[in-house]
């Protein structure tokens, strides 16, 4: 388990998160939208201290707050001059290392831990602590959660909701705005809801900065509708040490702890921002009233701009649901025949990329219609070669065109298939802020089929140009041994050929 | 800089002020290590290899690996420095191809010099006429005709050594057919004008006097070639340039219509008039600069095997198929010339090569003043960023239907015709560049339905370089297309007013964002302004990227022996 202080220590000890204080003229929201555009760090912003000499404001923010701590980078851009000095970086580098994976986690091992945490077990494994938060006498105003720009309330994201019951814990992704000392507006899953946990007067518990293991557990359980089981029965019950509140346990490192009770619940409204889970589940608005609050010293939370490319909370849908996606295709013909499968950040949900190998002439088509069956999201699946790693979706996304023949090998169906959520013309509206109830309800699907076909013999298939398959293994080596010789970065010669791939 | 750089050599000098460049004084061979090195590089993002010492090699000649790369994310940089565009076109795509537009429309009539002047004089080494592959008739009546061997021969400063194997061809990647030249300016008759057409093929290295040209029918000088020359039985005279400045290059990359001429947007381009001067054996002319001129003809009705060859799909095409020979005449060069070379097929993916450098920063800016003066309200047309040619992004509006029907349409029967194979329609909004902005508009705003479309089924030419037909299907027919034909294609991924949020806070407050963001150390923060179409990114003053952007590459001390 890796406390969320410590996954920060791990962002900076990997020179992959940079700090800043928290500016007085420009929303934190604004700045963190910035750098998620930048794709580059991800970003502590500290609270303003004050000039030396000055008095002390009593508004002074007492959060440190965190941005893109887990995802930020745009993997449609490669890898630039700027970033190769150091290790390279991929949308679940930073999540990998937050659950404890390694500082280089390979793909397919973040998917597969993420699936841990939500695997069912059979015997409970519980580990409870002592609090690691202190009460506090603050009101919720005084936590100097961030004011979106156009906006005219505090928010806080990536929060976890704790429900306790008879049966144990349930948890859940939870975000909303501080209405005033004492008053959150939050949206929570409305899976939640319809199961009666949320009456009035029910108390339940808001936990920020918790530890990765325990927020991409609430975002991967919300997306696949798996919110009816008590953590304490799931992976990420054996994981993450926890401690009890009025509500439920909570992680026990968490940094900020709001002990809350329902005080309304509310329909959902089109206004409402919305973190990427809700797309997938749905969410529903509580209104909460806060009894306690208790804060580490120093609190950092992290936070995420929403709406807007390459969020932490989009970054975690993909991943969750990449992972819950490469687990059931891998599961149906008795072998495993995907490598990888991919919901770039980039695409919004809206573009499924899937390696594997083509077991039969045909296959490509089964694969891609299983995924549409699974997830009504997107309408567009790219297959492409095993070859191809998921840290080269470059090379994925210009195989859809060199290799895919633009008639035989770009598929569309009938225009009678369900509409998929995710694109803007289709059912959910897209990655727009409103939803888009009367969107298309039927619509075709594509599968672009971009793998050799396995009828071609061996002469038929182009090979491919790269510095480890049009050069000999000898003339490579010497081209490292003298790479610092030619006047290069000594850093930069990692990035070439497939062993800066082989990990994957 | 305070004005742009009209020859290679002082291209070379702007990338070394950049700190893009690395001279490497350890001998290395032709034989795959330069391009293997180079291609190393490509993929690194690293510095631009210039190889100093080319082992077996008679003429002191110096290789060059992908001199037009441009960094990674801002392809055009390294052009804006050699043009001496003002500094915003070095940050935002958007900023460099509306300045370099401003350039195309300001075209300059080239002048010629005296070949005592012309560097690319510097050596001139002629093929005795004896050996001379005189077999077939050469036009004298159109411009560019060859000179008579009596008035060759007549200059006494003339070696008779013209060989091509005396130069070092960088042998690029192990499956190829041969040695090749792939940068060049091939210079050729041009019967509406008087500066001659230019384009850029590769020739393969057959011996000391003979290369064979990759000639697609559908591009103007191979149509002039098959359906002109070669239909009288005549010898097509052109001149293989190499290193002729980049300016030139990037007019070679360009489709220019018939009736103009390359030489003059070339002038525009560098803001003052490209220097040429008269070929030795024919009445071309060819750009006084350059490292290395290949005078010759290319033969009728004669072909040579060309290829297979790593191509810059990514894949070595094959299979190895006939194509035109170009006899060599004369060869003129500078004194220690630099032969540049490109690593095709390693500009896929994220990494660059020249070619894909050069389709960003010349193809794309030309493609989009050339749309917009077919009347096409064009923000940006601009090639994938994952492919070399393949696929094109174009951001338009939608301003009736069938608008983007009409466009593709233009397009793929004109300068489209054999190389693209899609285009995809976004917003005007979204910078083509910009490839996330580019992805998430196909994933979010491109309906199955409704917005892929195709032109027929197999209708369509297609080069035999690619890879999606068989051996059988692409065949060897001799004009260079595929004996089978293949479909193209356009994607609607306009988002009808439907584009999600994309950046939030005024222009202002994002601005201010940034600057916290770089003075912080945030990497990548002037790569935001590089993509972003908005106004206030447009490459306004801005210290912090300023410093970080420069700060990217290590100053190295370089020789100054150019």
């Amino acid at each position: 388990m890796t406390a969320f202080r410590k996954h920060l220590e791990f962002l900076h000890r990997t020179d992959d998160c940079r700090t800043l204080s928290r500016p007085a003229d420009c929303s934190p929201q604004v700045v963190a939208a910035e750098a998620l555009r930048a794709g580059g760090h991800a970003i502590e912003i500290e609270p303003e201290t004050g000039r030396e000499g000055a008095p002390t404001v009593p508004t002074t923010p007492t959060v440190t707050l965190a941005s893109g701590v887990y995802g930020g980078i745009d993997q449609s851009r490669g890898q630039h001059t700027t970033d190769s000095r150091h290790r390279q970086r991929y949308p679940w580098t930073r999540l990998g290392i937050g659950l404890g994976i390694d500082q280089d986690p390979a793909y397919t091992d973040v998917l597969e831990s993420l699936l841990a945490l939500g695997e069912r077990r059979d015997e409970r494994d519980v580990t409870y602590v002592e609090r690691a938060a202190d009460a506090t006498a603050q009101d919720l105003r005084e936590l100097g959660l961030p004011t979106p720009p156009d906006e005219a309330w505090p928010r806080f994201t990536l929060g976890l909701l704790s429900i306790g019951t008879d049966r144990g814990t349930y948890w859940a992704p939870i975000h909303g705005t501080v209405l005033d000392g004492n008053t959150i507006r939050a949206r929570v899953p409305a899976a939640v809801a319809e199961r009666d946990l949320l009456e009035t007067g029910t108390a339940v518990t808001i936990a920020l900065g918790v530890p990765p293991e325990a927020l991409a557990a609430t975002h991967l359980l919300a997306i696949t509708d798996r919110l009816e089981t008590p953590i304490e029965d799931r992976g990420v019950g054996a994981t993450v040490p926890v401690i009890p509140t009025a509500g439920g346990v909570v992680p026990s490192s968490a940094e900020v702890v709001v002990e809350t009770t329902v005080a309304d619940r509310q329909p959902a409204t089109q206004s409402e921002k919305r973190e990427f889970w809700e797309r997938l589940g749905g969410g529903t608005t509580l209104t909460l009233e806060s009894t306690s609050i208790f804060a580490r010293e120093e609190p950092v939370v992290p936070f995420t701009p929403l709406g807007v490319p390459l969020s932490d909370d989009l970054q975690l849908a993909a991943l969750s649901l990449s992972a819950t996606l490469f687990d059931r295709v891998n599961s149906y013909w008795g072998v495993a025949p995907v490598d990888w499968l991919l919901l770039p950040a980039e695409g919004r949900l809206g573009l499924c990329i899937v390696a594997s190998e083509i077991l039969y002439a045909g296959f490509e088509w089964q694969l891609a219609n299983l995924l549409f069956s699974l997830s009504d999201c997107f309408d567009k699946v790219l297959v492409v070669d095993t070859e191809i790693s998921p840290r080269n979706l470059g090379r994925a996304l210009g195989d859809s065109w060199v290799k895919a023949h633009p008639s035989r090998d770009w598929l569309v169906s009938e225009p009678d298939a369900p509409s998929a959520r995710m694109p803007t013309y289709g059912r959910g509206g897209g990655g727009g802020e409103s939803s888009r109830e009367d969107g298309g309800e039927t619509g075709a699907r594509l599968y672009v089929d971009a793998t050799w076909d396995p009828r071609w013999t061996d002469e038929y298939i182009a090979p491919r140009v790269s510095f480890d398959e049009s050069y000999p293994p000898e003339l490579r080596e010497a081209v490292r041994d003298s790479w610092t010789e030619f006047g290069f970065e000594p850093e930069s010669m990692a990035n070439v050929g497939d062993e800066s791939e082989s990990l994957e | 800089m305070t004005t742009p750089a009209t020859t290679f050599r002082e291209f070379l000098t702007v990338l070394e002020n950049a700190g893009a460049l690395t001279e490497i004084e350890t001998p290395v061979s032709w034989d795959l290590e330069a391009s293997a090195i180079t291609m190393a590089a490509n993929a690194a993002d690293e510095r631009i290899p210039v190889f100093e010492s080319v082992e077996g090699n008679g003429t002191a000649a110096r290789l060059v690996g992908d001199p037009y790369r441009g960094p990674r994310g801002r392809e055009f940089d390294h052009l804006a420095r050699a043009f001496d565009l003002p500094r915003p076109a070095r940050l935002s795509g958007p900023a460099y191809y509306t300045q370099l537009i401003d350039r195309l429309e300001e075209q300059r009539e080239p002048t010629v010099v005296e070949p005592e002047t012309a560097p690319c004089k510097e050596v001139v080494r002629t093929r005795a006429a004896a050996d001379r592959d005189t077999s077939t008739n050469t036009s004298a009546s159109a411009t560019g005709s060859a000179k008579t061997n009596a008035e060759t021969d007549a200059n006494p400063d003339a070696n008779t050594d013209a060989n091509l194997l005396e130069f070092p061809w960088p042998y690029i990647h192990q499956q190829d057919g041969g040695r090749y030249a792939t940068l060049t300016t091939l210079v050729a008759p041009d019967p509406d004008g008087e500066w001659g057409r230019w384009s850029r093929h590769r020739a393969m290295i057959h011996g000391e006097s003979r290369a064979s040209v990759l000639f697609l029918a559908g591009e103007q000088l191979p149509n002039r070639y098959y359906y002109e020359y070669e239909r009288r039985d005549e010898a097509m005279p052109v001149a293989l340039t190499l290193g002729a400045g980049p300016a030139v290059t990037a007019a070679s990359e360009m489709w220019i219509p018939v009736g103009r001429s390359e030489a003059t947007f070339a002038g525009g381009l560098q803001e003052s008039r490209v220097e040429l001067v008269p070929c030795e054996t024919n009445d071309l002319r060819v750009p006084a600069s350059a490292e290395l001129v290949i005078e010759g003809r290319i033969l009728p009705e004669e072909r040579l095997d060309e290829g297979p060859f790593g191509d810059y799909f990514g894949y070595v095409n094959g299979p190895r198929r006939s194509m035109p020979v170009l006899a060599v005449d004369a060869i003129t060069h500078r004194e220690r010339p630099y032969l540049l070379f490109c690593v095709e097929g390693s500009g896929v993916g994220y990494a660059s090569n020249s070619t894909s450098s050069l389709q960003v920063a010349a193809a794309g800016p030309d493609a989009t003043l050339g749309l917009r003066a077919a009347g096409y309200d064009v923000a940006m047309a601009a090639p994938w960023p994952y492919t070399e040619r393949t696929v094109w992004v174009i951001a338009t509006d939608r301003p009736y239907p069938g608008a983007l029907h009409e466009l593709a349409n233009f397009i793929f029967t004109t300068w489209g015709m054999l190389h693209i194979d899609c285009f995809v329609f976004v917003d005007r909004e979204v910078n083509p560049l910009d490839s996330r902005a580019v992805v998430e508009a196909l994933a979010l705003h491109a309906d199955p339905a409704t917005d892929f479309h195709q032109f027929g089924v197999e209708r369509m030419p297609k080069v035999p370089l690619n890879i999606y037909q068989t051996p059988d299907e692409k065949g060897s027919a001799a004009v260079g297309t595929s004996k089978s034909k293949t479909a193209k294609a356009y994607i609607d991924a306009l988002s009808d007013d439907e584009r999600p949020t994309q950046t939030i806070g005024d222009s202002e407050k994002r601005r201010r964002a940034r600057d916290l963001l770089a003075e912080a150390g945030v990497a990548g923060v002037s790569d935001v302004a590089g993509v972003a179409t908005e106004t206030d990114a447009m490459g306004e003053p801005h210290s912090a990227i300023d410093h970080e952007t420069d700060a990217t590459r290590h100053q190295h001390p370089q020789h100054q022996n150019r």
